[in-house]
C-alpha cells in the first residue's frame, strides 16, 4: 500500500452495518479502496449489493461503522453531519439518479445554491459562473425555467451543472443515467468524459455495462466487497458480464453462476 | 439579489398557493380567536368600569314618604358625604299612542318613570344624552333609557299616554333617549325607564317634593360603614327635616347590579380566551410540523449539496415566520373589527357605552407571539432533528415510515374481513403516530370545548326550565296596596278558565346584622305553608309547615348577601317597623327574583298586621297557553278595576320565564358566540389538517392509481381516512366535554351565586357529530380529487 496522501480517495477497511430488522444486514465488508486523480470509477454490482452505500461512504452522506475514509486528506468518517456539509460542498459534487433537483428553483438558482450555501465566488459573480456551467451542460437557454418544464436529461444536465457548482475535484454519481433513455444517458456519459479530460475525478455507481466499459476503472462490487478491479476492460469479457447482467433478469429458476475473477494489480 | 435559498423559501410561500392558504388560516384563526375572546374580555371589564365609574353610582338610597329640594343639599353638608341628590319616582302605567276611548287600563305596562330636579347637572347617577330634541324635557316631554328600545317600539316624536298612582291619563311625548348605566335594563326588569322635569309630575296629579335621596360616600369604605353612615343619616339629618325614610338600599361598593352577570361572562370569556390560545397553540403545531415533514427529502438534497444545519434551520424558521406574519396581519385586524363588534353587541346587552374599543396592548402581544413565535417554537424541534438527520434517511424520508411493529399497528393487522381499501385506510390512519397524536389532540380540544359550550347553553336553558318549573301559576296581579282577601278569591273566580286562585301578602323586610348595620333588601313573602303555586327546589332543610308560626325560608339570594346564615339560625326582620325574630328551618334555590325570606301568610299578618289583607293574587287555569294566561290576566285586571280593587301590575308566568330567559338569555348568546367561534377554528383546524395530510399523500395516490385503482376507491380511501380521524375526535371530545362543561357550569352558577341546573347537550353532541364527519369528508375528498387529476408520473414524483 501506498501513502495515504498521495490518493485522492483512499478507504481502509471500511464496514457497514444497518440495524434495521431483527437481524443486522452487513452492507459492507472491510472496503480497502484507493482513487487517484483524474480517474473515471465505475461502480457496477447488481441491486443490494453495496455499491451506493459503498458511493456514499465516499460522499459523506452515510457513514461507515468501522474504517477510515481519506478524500484529499480530509479524514470523512470523523466530520460531524455540519462540517460534513461544508466539506461536501466545496469537495464533491453530488448527482442522484433522480435528479434531485428542488422543484421550486429554477434552473440556474437549482445551481446557485451550491455557492450561496458555502459562499463561494463573490454574489455578483454567481450568476455569470452558473450561466457557464449551464453552457457547458447545453442547458444556458433554459436557466430561467422551473425544473418541472425540463425532460428528465435536461433535469439530469442540470444536477450535474449543480454538482459543479463550486468546482470540486471530486463527482460521485449514483446511477446518473438510471432513469433516462440510452440517448439521453449516453449524452450524460459524454459529459462526464469531458471532465475527466479537465482534470476531475468522477465517482459513478451504474447498471450499465455498455457504458461501464468506457470508464478507465470498473470496480465490481458483490455482496458488500469489491471482487473486481479492472483498469479497462475487454470486449470478450465484457460480452460475458453483459451475459451476467441478462441473468439477473432471468425467469426464476435460473441458476446464476457468480463470476469471480482475479483482480488486475 | 436575493439568494437562493431565500429565494427558494419565497418561491415555497407562493408556488404552494393551497397549502400557505391553510397554513396561514389554520394559524390565524387561532389568532383573531384570541383576539375577540381575550380583547373582548379586557375591552368590556375596562370599558363598564370606566362608564361606571363615571355615572358616579350612588353609595346609598333612601326611599322617603317624601321630601323638599333643600334636604339634599342639607345631606350633602356632611363631613363624610361628597354628593347627594333628590328625585321623585313615580311608577306608572302606559300604552303606546293617544289616549284610547276605552277606560280600562288592562294590558298597559308598567313604566319607571324619574322627575328630576337639575337636569343633567346632577353629581350623582349622572345621565348621558343620546339621540335627544329637547334637553331637559318640557312639561309632557319624557326621555327614556335608552334600553326602553329592547321592549318597546318607541321613536323620538312618538306619544305615549300614561296612567299616574292618581289614575290620570296623561299623553307624555318621547323627545329622545338618555343612557343610565345605573337603570336597571328594560329587558331584565320587563319595563323601561323614562325622565321627566319636575314640571310633568303636576301633570300626572302627583306631588311636586321628591321622595328618592341618593348619596354618595368615600368609595374605599366598606359596604357595613356605608351602612352605618346611611342609617345615621336616616336618624339624624332625615329625621331631623321631618323625612320619614320607608327604606334604604345600600350596595356594595363599586359594584353594579348586573355584576354577578358580568363576571360570569368575564370568567367565561377567560376561561374561552385560555382553551382558544391552547387550541390555536396546537393547531399551530400540528401544522407547523405537517409542512416540515414534507420538506425532509428536500433538506436531504441541500445538505448533499453542501447546506449547512444553520442555514437550512434558518430558511425553515424564516419560512414558518413568514406563515406566522402573514397570518398576523391578516388575523389581528380581522380580531380587532370582529372584537369590536362583539363588545359593541355585549355592551348593548349589558347597557352600557364603550368610548375606546381598543384592546389593550398586552391582547395584541399575545396574537402576535401566538402568530409567530409559537409557530417558530413548534417548528425548532422539526427543523432541528430535519437538519441533523443524517442525508441519507432525509433523501429516503419517503420509504421510512415504520408500520408493523407497535401493538396498535398488530391490533389493525388482526382486524380481518374488512374491504381491503377499508383496510388500507385504517392503516394509514396510524402510519404517522406523531402525526396523529398532534392532529387528534387539536381536533379532541376543539370538539371538547365546542361541545362542553353547547353543554353549558343547554344548562342555562336547563336552568330556565327548572326556575319556570318552581313556579305553578298561570297568571298574577299585583296590588297597590293590601286588599280583602276574600274579595280578591271571589272576584278572582269569577274569571274564565279560572281553576284554582291563592293570594299572598308581601312586605319589604330588613335584616339585622350583628354589627349593627342593616340588609334593608329582603322580601317577605307570605305564603299559604301548604302552597300549590311554587314548588321550591331547597337546598338545604326543610319547607314551612303550617305550624311554622316563626319559621322562615330564605333563599339564595339572602345567603349570597348574608353568607354566614344556616339552617337552624335565628334572623331577626323588621316589617313595617315591627321586629320579629324567625327560625331559619330552609334554604331555597333563587330565582332572579332577589332575597326573598318566605313565611307562612298567617303570621306575616299577625306581624304586620294587615287583617286579611293581600298584596299579590295567583290562579291557575284550566288551560296553560301563554294566549290563555295573557287573557286570565287582563280579565282580572278588569274584573278589578271595575270593583275599584287597586292593582299595580299583572305578570303572567310566560312573561316571567321570558324575564328569566333574558337574563340568563345573555350568557347563552355569548355561549352561542363562543361555540360558533370555537367551532370555527376547529373546523377550519379540522380542514387545514385534513388537506394537508392527504396532499402529502400525492405520490401514494399516484402509486394506487398505477396498480389500477380507482377514482372512486381512492376518494373512498381518503374519505375513511378522515372520517376516522374525526369521528375519534369527536368521540374523546364528547368525553372531555362532560367534565369542561361541569366545571364552567359549577363556575358560573358560583359567579352569579345561582345554583344552575346541568344539562349534557345530546343534541350538541350530535350537531357536531354531523359536522366533524361532513367538513372530514369534504376536507378529504377535495386534495384526493386534487390528487387524482394529476398525471401518474407527476404524482410520483411530487414534492
Amino acid at each position: 500500500m501506498t501513502d495515504q496522501s498521495t490518493h485522492l480517495i483512499h478507504l481502509s477497511e471500511v464496514v457497514k452495518t444497518y440495524d434495521t430488522g431483527e437481524i443486522p444486514f452487513t452492507a459492507l465488508r472491510g472496503i480497502n479502496l484507493d482513487v487517484d486523480r483524474g480517474e473515471f470509477i465505475g461502480l457496477i454490482g447488481k441491486s443490494g449489493s453495496g455499491k451506493t452505500t459503498l458511493i456514499n461512504m465516499i460522499t459523506g452522506i452515510d457513514r461507515p461503522t468501522s474504517g477510515q475514509v481519506l478524500v484529499d486528506g480530509t479524514p470523512v468518517h470523523g466530520l460531524g453531519e455540519n462540517a460534513l456539509a461544508i466539506w461536501r460542498g466545496k469537495t464533491i459534487g453530488v448527482v442522484f439518479q433522480f435528479f434531485q433537483l428542488l422543484p421550486t428553483l429554477t434552473v440556474i438558482e437549482n445551481v446557485m445554491l451550491p455557492m450561496d450555501f458555502c459562499n463561494v465566488y463573490k454574489v455578483d459573480e454567481r450568476p455569470e459562473v452558473a450561466m457557464d456551467l449551464l453552457e457547458q451542460v447545453e442547458m444556458a437557454d433554459q436557466a430561467y425555467k422551473l425544473p418541472s418544464a425540463l425532460s428528465g436529461g435536461q433535469q439530469q444536465r442540470v444536477a450535474i451543472a449543480r454538482a459543479l457548482a463550486n468546482d470540486p475535484p471530486i463527482v460521485a454519481a449514483d446511477e446518473p443515467t438510471g432513469n433516462l433513455d440510452s440517448k439521453t444517458a449516453d449524452a450524460v456519459f459524454v459529459l462526464f468524459e469531458k471532465l475527466v479530460a479537465r482534470g476531475k475525478t468522477i465517482v459513478m455507481v451504474t447498471h450499465d455495462t455498455d457504458l461501464a466499459s468506457r470508464v478507465t476503472r470498473a470496480l465490481h462490487v458483490a455482496d458488500g466487497e469489491i471482487v473486481e478491479d479492472r483498469r479497462r476492460w475487454l470486449d470478450g469479457e465484457l460480452a460475458e458480464e453483459a451475459a451476467e447482467r441478462r441473468s439477473v433478469f432471468a425467469p426464476p429458476g435460473a441458476i446464476e453462476v457468480p463470476v469471480v475473477r482475479e483482480t488486475e494489480s | 439579489m436575493l439568494a437562493p435559498r431565500w429565494r427558494k423559501v419565497l418561491r415555497d410561500l407562493t408556488s404552494h398557493r393551497i397549502r400557505t392558504a391553510l397554513v396561514v388560516l389554520s394559524i390565524a384563526v387561532g389568532i383573531f380567536a384570541v383576539g375577540v375572546v381575550m380583547g373582548g374580555r379586557q375591552v368590556l371589564t375596562r370599558e363598564f368600569d370606566v362608564d361606571f365609574e363615571a355615572s358616579v353610582p350612588a353609595s346609598a338610597e333612601f326611599d322617603t314618604s317624601g321630601f323638599g329640594e333643600d334636604v339634599p343639599d342639607l345631606v350633602a353638608e356632611r363631613d363624610d358625604v361628597r354628593a347627594a341628590e333628590g328625585r321623585r319616582r313615580v311608577t306608572v302605567r302606559y300604552t303606546q299612542g293617544e289616549t284610547p276611548e276605552d277606560a280600562s287600563t288592562a294590558g298597559w305596562e308598567t313604566l319607571r318613570l324619574w322627575a328630576i330636579p337639575e337636569f343633567g347637572r346632577g353629581g350623582v347617577q349622572k345621565l348621558v344624552r343620546e339621540e335627544s330634541s329637547a334637553w331637559p324635557p318640557k312639561a309632557g316631554e319624557v326621555i327614556l333609557e335608552r334600553s326602553a328600545l329592547q321592549v318597546d317600539r318607541f321613536s323620538v316624536g312618538d306619544v305615549i299616554t300614561v296612567e299616574s298612582p292618581a289614575g290620570k291619563k296623561v299623553e307624555l311625548r318621547v323627545v329622545g333617549y338618555a343612557h343610565d348605566i345605573n337603570a336597571i335594563p328594560a329587558q331584565f326588569q320587563g319595563a323601561p325607564t323614562g325622565f321627566v322635569s319636575m314640571d310633568t309630575l303636576a301633570l300626572l296629579d302627583e306631588p311636586d317634593d321628591l321622595n328618592h335621596l341618593l348619596i354618595v360616600l368615600d368609595p374605599t369604605i366598606s359596604r357595613s360603614a356605608a351602612s352605618r353612615i346611611a342609617a345615621d343619616i336616616r336618624d339624624t339629618d332625615l329625621s331631623a327635616a321631618g323625612v320619614n325614610t320607608l327604606r334604604t338600599t345600600v350596595p356594595e361598593p363599586g359594584s353594579h347590579f348586573l355584576g354577578d352577570i358580568f363576571k360570569a361572562i368575564s370568567l367565561l370569556l377567560l376561561a374561552l380566551g385560555v382553551m382558544a390560545l391552547a387550541l390555536s397553540g396546537f393547531l399551530v403545531v400540528t401544522t407547523v410540523s405537517a409542512i416540515l415533514t414534507q420538506q425532509v427529502r428536500q433538506v436531504g438534497i441541500m445538505k448533499a449539496i453542501g447546506g449547512r444545519r444553520g442555514q437550512i434551520s434558518w430558511m425553515y424558521l424564516a419560512l414558518v415566520a413568514s406563515y406566522g406574519v402573514l397570518a398576523v396581519l391578516i388575523a389581528v385586524p380581522a380580531g380587532l373589527a370582529a372584537g369590536r363588534w362583539f363588545t359593541e353587541y355585549a355592551a348593548g346587552m349589558l347597557n352600557f357605552r364603550i368610548t375606546d374599543f381598543n384592546p389593550p396592548w398586552w391582547v395584541i402581544a399575545i396574537e402576535v407571539s401566538v402568530g409567530i413565535l409559537v409557530p417558530i417554537l413548534a417548528a425548532a424541534f422539526p427543523v432541528r432533528r430535519g437538519a441533523t438527520l443524517p442525508v441519507v434517511s432525509a433523501l429516503n424520508s419517503g420509504s421510512s415510515v415504520h408500520f408493523g411493529h407497535g401493538l396498535i399497528d398488530r391490533l389493525l393487522g388482526l382486524i380481518r374481513g374488512l374491504p381491503r381499501p377499508v383496510a388500507l385506510s385504517l392503516r394509514n390512519t396510524f402510519l404517522r403516530k406523531g402525526r396523529l397524536v398532534l392532529t387528534l389532540t387539536t381536533l379532541v380540544l376543539a370538539s371538547g370545548v365546542v361541545m362542553g359550550v353547547l353543554s353549558v347553553r343547554a344548562s342555562m336553558l336547563q336552568t330556565v326550565d327548572d326556575m319556570g318549573s318552581w313556579w305553578n301559576y298561570d297568571a298574577q296581579v299585583f296590588m297597590a296596596r293590601p286588599q280583602p282577601r276574600a274579595a280578591l278569591e271571589r272576584e278572582a273566580r269569577k274569571a274564565e278558565g279560572v281553576s284554582a286562585v291563592e293570594t299572598w301578602l308581601e312586605s319589604q323586610a330588613s335584616l339585622a346584622r350583628a354589627d349593627g348595620s342593616e340588609n334593608e333588601e329582603i322580601y317577605a313573602l307570605g305564603v299559604p305553608a301548604d302552597t300549590r303555586f311554587i314548588a321550591p327546589e331547597l337546598v338545604a332543610g326543610r319547607w314551612l309547615t303550617p305550624e311554622d308560626e316563626d319559621g322562615v325560608v330564605v333563599n339564595t339570594d339572602v345567603i349570597k348577601d348574608e353568607p354566614y346564615l344556616a339552617v337552624g339560625d335565628k334572623i331577626t326582620l323588621t316589617t313595617r317597623g315591627v321586629e320579629k325574630e324567625w327560625n331559619i328551618v330552609g334554604i331555597a334555590t333563587g330565582q332572579l327574583m332577589g332575597p326573598v325570606a318566605f313565611v307562612d301568610r298567617e303570621a306575616l299578618d299577625a306581624v304586620i298586621g294587615s287583617s286579611g289583607g293581600v298584596t299579590r293574587l295567583l290562579v291557575q287555569t284550566s288551560e296553560h297557553s301563554s294566549e290563555t294566561q295573557e287573557r286570565t290576566a287582563r280579565d282580572l285586571e278588569r274584573r278589578f278595576d271595575d270593583a275599584s280593587l287597586p292593582i299595580s301590575g299583572s305578570q303572567t308566568q310566560t312573561a316571567q320565564k321570558e324575564t328569566i330567559a333574558s337574563q340568563l338569555g345573555i350568557l347563552v348568546t355569548f355561549l352561542v358566540i363562543m361555540a360558533a367561534l370555537l367551532a370555527a377554528v376547529g373546523v377550519i383546524g379540522l380542514t387545514g389538517t385534513m388537506t394537508i395530510n392527504v396532499l402529502e399523500s400525492t405520490r401514494e395516490i399516484g402509486v394506487m392509481r398505477s396498480i389500477g385503482a380507482s377514482h372512486r376507491s381512492i376518494f373512498g380511501i381518503y374519505i375513511t381516512e378522515g372520517v376516522v380521524v374525526a369521528v375519534m375526535a369527536w368521540a374523546l371530545g364528547a368525553v372531555l366535554s362532560w367534565p369542561l362543561s361541569v366545571w364552567l357550569v359549577d363556575a358560573l352558577g358560583t359567579a352569579m351565586s345561582l345554583p344552575l341546573s346541568y344539562a349534557f347537550s345530546y343534541t350538541g353532541v350530535g350537531a357536531w357529530l354531523v359536522t366533524v364527519i361532513a367538513i372530514a369528508a369534504i376536507a378529504s375528498l377535495l386534495p384526493a380529487w386534487r390528487a387524482s387529476q394529476v398525471s401518474i408520473r407527476d404524482a410520483i414524483s411530487y414534492e
